[in-house]
C-alpha cells in the first residue's frame, strides 16, 4: 500500500513537471510549483545536486586559512584557502562519523578538527592524524581519506562549487551572461570586493519566488514599493535622467539566466559612482561593455538556480550606489535563508564617506530596507497559499504572459552589440515576463532532466 | 558567553534609575502602539541608529562577534524620519496590517554617566505577530542608549542607540522600526 501510495506522489510531481515544461510557453504555470514538499525534494537533488551554485566571493578568501561555511542546497560546505593558496569547498561531515567540524560563520584555520573523535584534516582536505593512530590504525590506507569536496571555478571573482563530478564547466553553464557578469564585476580593473558580512535573514517564502523577482521583474516596484518610491526631500541622482520611463529598462535572457536594466542617456552615468571611476575601468571590457557600464543606472538579475544580483543605485535617494550578491539558500519547503553580500569597486573600499553612501544603498534592499521589506511580505504570502491543495487539485495556472504573442506592441527587440549578446528587449521590465519564463525553463530543464530516474525518494 | 564590553555599573541614585526606566518603559509604549510621530520627538537631530550584523564565531576568534562595517540599519534623523513617513503609507506592505508587538525590557543598567548624558543598557524580547495567524517570531537584543538629560528632572532625550541582536540569522521576515 506504502509503495502503491509512493509511486502516485512520484507520478503527482512528475506530472507538475510535464505540465510545467508544456506550458512556459503560453504563460500559464501550475502555482502548485511553489511550497511543494515533494517537488522540494526533488530540487535538492535535480537541481542542487548539479547546478552550479555560487558560494563566495574570492575577496572573502584572501590569506591562506580563511574560511566560511556556505551551502550547496541544504548541505553545508566549508569554503576554504589552503596553505598553496587553492580554494576548496569541503563538505562539513568527518569522514569516520560524519560530525561536524565547523561551527563558525567564518574565520582562519590552518586545521579542522573533528569535536567527536579528534581526527583532523589539514585545510587541504587531506587527513593529518587521529588520536592513536599509531595504536588504533596501524593498517590504514590514509592517504585514501580526504574530505568530500565539491567541485570549483571561478569567473569574475564569483566562485561556484558543484556537487555533480559531471557536467558543464562554469563558463559553459553561465554562457552568454559571462558578458555582463564582466560588466557587474569586473568593470574596475582591481575588481570588486566585499565589504564586512552579510545581511541573513529566514523567511517562509520559495527560494524560487525571489529567484524569479530578481531576474528582472520591475512590474512589481509600481505596486510593492509604492511607500518606497515616495518619499521627499532627497536627491536622485542619476534617475532624474530617466524621463523616457519605463522605455529606458531592458531585459536580457539568455539560455539560462535573465537580468533587468536600466540606462541613462548620458553615457558617463556610471551608476552614479563618483567620476573617478571613468580611471578606474577596466582595459579588457570591450568598447560595448564599457558603453553599457557608462550609461548604467541599476542591473538587477539570477543566475540559476540561486544566486541573485545587484549592481547601481537606487531610486529616490536611498542611498548611493552598490553592489549586492544574493544568496537564496533553501532550508525546507516554502522556506529560504538569503544571504546579501555587499560589495564595492575595490578603488573605493577605503573611500569613507563613498561607503557611508554605499551602505545606504545596500541597506535599503535588506530586511530593515525601505523597498525589501514590504517584499518580504507578499513573498511569504506566496508560499502560504501556493502550497493550497486547491491549486494542486483544481490545477490552478498562474500567469506569465507578458509580452508573449499580441499582448502588447510596446516591446521592441534590440539589436546593438550596445546590449551584449543576450536576447535583449526594451520596455522588457513592465511590459514583458520573459525573464520568469526563462527561469521557469531552465527550472523545468534541470527538473525533467533524468525524470525516470530510479531510487530517488 | 557576551562579546559585548562588560561595562562597569556606574551606580546612580534610586531616582534616575526610576526615571531611566520609565523613560524606556514608555518609549516602548510608542514603539508596540505605532505612535512613531511621538516616538520621533524624543531622538535628538544627531541620533545615530545603529543594528550591527552579529556573526557566530568561534569562542577566542580574532574577528569580532557583530559587524564594525556592516549593518542592518545604520540611520541618522533624516532617514529614520523617512522611515517614520513610510509606515504611515497605506501601502508600506511590511506593516500593513500592523504587526501586533511587544516589547518586554529588563536588566536596564547604567553603564556610564557624565553631567548631561547617561548611557543605559537594556535587554529586550519582542515579541511579533502578524496577520491571520498563531504564528509569532521572537526578536531579542540588548540594547545600548545615550539619553541626555532635559531641562526637568526625569526628561530624556535619544542621542544615540545600538541594537545588539542575539541573531546571526534573523527570525523575522522583515525589521522595522518598531521592532528595535
Amino acid at each position: 500500500m506504502k509503495n502503491i501510495e509512493k509511486a502516485n506522489e512520484h507520478s503527482r510531481v512528475d506530472d507538475i513537471i510535464e505540465q510545467t515544461g508544456k506550458n512556459i510557453k503560453n504563460g500559464r504555470y501550475p502555482l502548485a510549483i511553489t511550497n511543494n514538499p515533494e517537488l522540494y525534494r526533488l530540487e535538492l537533488r535535480r537541481i542542487f545536486g548539479r547546478a552550479w551554485v555560487y558560494l563566495g566571493h574570492v575577496s572573502e578568501f584572501e590569506e591562506p586559512g580563511d574560511y566560511a561555511r556556505r551551502y550547496i542546497g541544504e548541505d553545508p560546505f566549508i569554503l576554504t584557502r589552503d596553505e598553496n593558496g587553492e580554494l576548496h569547498a569541503f563538505l562539513d561531515s568527518c569522514m569516520h562519523r560524519g560530525a561536524q567540524f565547523c561551527t563558525a560563520e567564518n574565520g582562519n584555520t590552518s586545521h579542522f578538527r573533528c569535536p567527536y573523535h579528534g581526527w583532523t584534516y589539514k585545510n587541504d582536505g587531506t587527513l593529518q592524524g587521529m588520536p592513536h593512530m599509531k595504536e588504533a590504525y596501524q593498517d590504514l590506507d590514509d592517504e585514501e581519506i580526504t574530505l568530500e569536496e565539491a567541485c570549483l571555478e571561478t569567473y569574475q571573482g564569483l566562485i561556484f562549487g558543484r556537487i555533480a563530478e559531471e557536467g558543464p564547466s562554469l563558463e559553459a553553464y553561465l554562457g552568454d551572461f559571462t558578458w555582463y557578469l564582466d560588466v557587474l564585476f569586473g568593470a574596475t580593473e582591481a575588481g570588486m570586493t566585499v565589504v564586512g558580512e552579510p545581511h541573513r535573514w529566514e523567511s517562509s517564502h520559495d527560494w524560487k519566488t525571489s529567484a524569479d523577482n530578481f531576474s528582472g521583474d520591475s512590474y512589481h516596484v509600481l505596486t510593492t514599493h509604492q511607500a518606497g518610491l515616495e518619499t521627499e526631500n532627497l536627491s536622485k541622482g542619476p534617475w532624474e535622467e530617466l524621463d523616457d520611463f519605463p522605455g529606458a529598462s531592458y531585459l536580457a535572457c539568455t539560455d539560462r539566466h535573465s537580468m533587468g536594466y536600466y540606462l541613462s542617456e548620458d553615457d558617463e552615468t556610471f551608476m552614479g559612482y563618483p567620476e573617478e571611476i571613468a580611471d578606474y575601468l577596466n582595459p579588457t571590457l570591450s568598447a560595448e561593455q564599457r558603453d553599457l557600464f557608462g550609461r548604467s543606472v541599476f542591473h538587477f538579475g539570477t543566475v540559476f538556480p540561486n544566486m541573485s544580483l545587484i549592481h547601481g543605485i537606487q531610486s529616490g535617494g536611498w542611498g548611493g550606489p552598490w553592489a549586492c550578491i544574493r544568496k537564496w539558500n533553501p532550508r525546507g519547503p516554502g522556506t529560504t535563508e538569503t544571504t546579501s553580500w555587499w560589495l564595492v569597486p575595490k578603488e573605493f573600499a577605503d573611500d569613507e564617506s563613498f561607503l557611508s553612501d554605499s551602505h545606504r544603498g545596500w541597506e535599503s534592499l535588506s530586511p530593515g530596507g525601505a523597498f525589501e521589506s514590504d517584499d518580504l511580505t507578499i513573498w511569504e504570502g506566496i508560499s502560504d497559499s501556493s502550497g493550497a491543495v486547491t491549486h494542486e487539485l483544481r490545477n490552478t495556472r498562474g500567469n506569465m504572459q507578458q509580452g508573449m504573442g499580441a499582448m502588447t506592441d510596446e516591446v521592441d527587440t534590440i539589436e546593438d552589440p550596445l546590449h551584449g549578446p543576450a536576447e535583449v528587449t526594451s520596455k522588457g521590465l513592465y511590459f514583458d515576463e520573459r525573464n520568469s519564463r526563462t527561469i521557469l525553463q531552465s527550472w523545468y530543464e534541470m527538473m525533467s532532466d533524468g525524470i525516470e530516474m530510479e531510487g530517488e525518494p | 558567553m557576551s562579546s559585548l564590553p562588560v561595562s562597569e555599573e556606574a551606580p546612580v541614585d534610586v531616582e534616575t534609575q526610576h526615571s531611566v526606566e520609565q523613560f524606556l518603559y514608555r518609549e516602548a509604549e510608542l514603539l508596540d502602539g505605532f505612535a512613531l510621530e511621538e516616538w520621533l520627538t524624543l531622538l535628538d537631530e544627531d541620533i545615530l541608529l545603529e543594528v550591527p550584523i552579529r556573526v557566530a564565531r568561534h569562542p577566542g576568534s580574532e574577528r569580532p562577534e557583530f559587524s564594525e562595517n556592516t549593518n542592518y540599519l545604520k540611520e541618522d534623523y533624516e532617514m529614520i524620519r523617512e522611515r517614520v513617513g513610510r509606515l504611515e503609507k497605506e501601502y508600506a506592505w511590511s506593516e500593513n496590517p500592523r504587526s501586533r508587538i511587544r516589547h518586554v525590557i529588563g536588566n536596564v543598567i547604567v553603564i556610564e554617566t557624565t553631567e548631561s548624558e547617561l548611557t543605559v543598557a537594556n535587554n529586550q524580547h519582542v515579541f511579533r505577530s502578524y496577520g491571520d495567524t498563531a504564528d509569532h517570531d521572537l526578536l531579542s537584543a540588548q540594547r545600548h542608549t545615550v539619553l541626555r538629560r532635559g531641562d526637568d528632572a526625569g526628561e530624556f532625550s535619544i542621542g544615540h542607540r545600538t541594537v545588539y541582536l542575539d541573531h546571526t540569522i534573523l527570525n523575522t521576515k522583515n525589521l522595522t522600526l518598531p521592532l528595535l
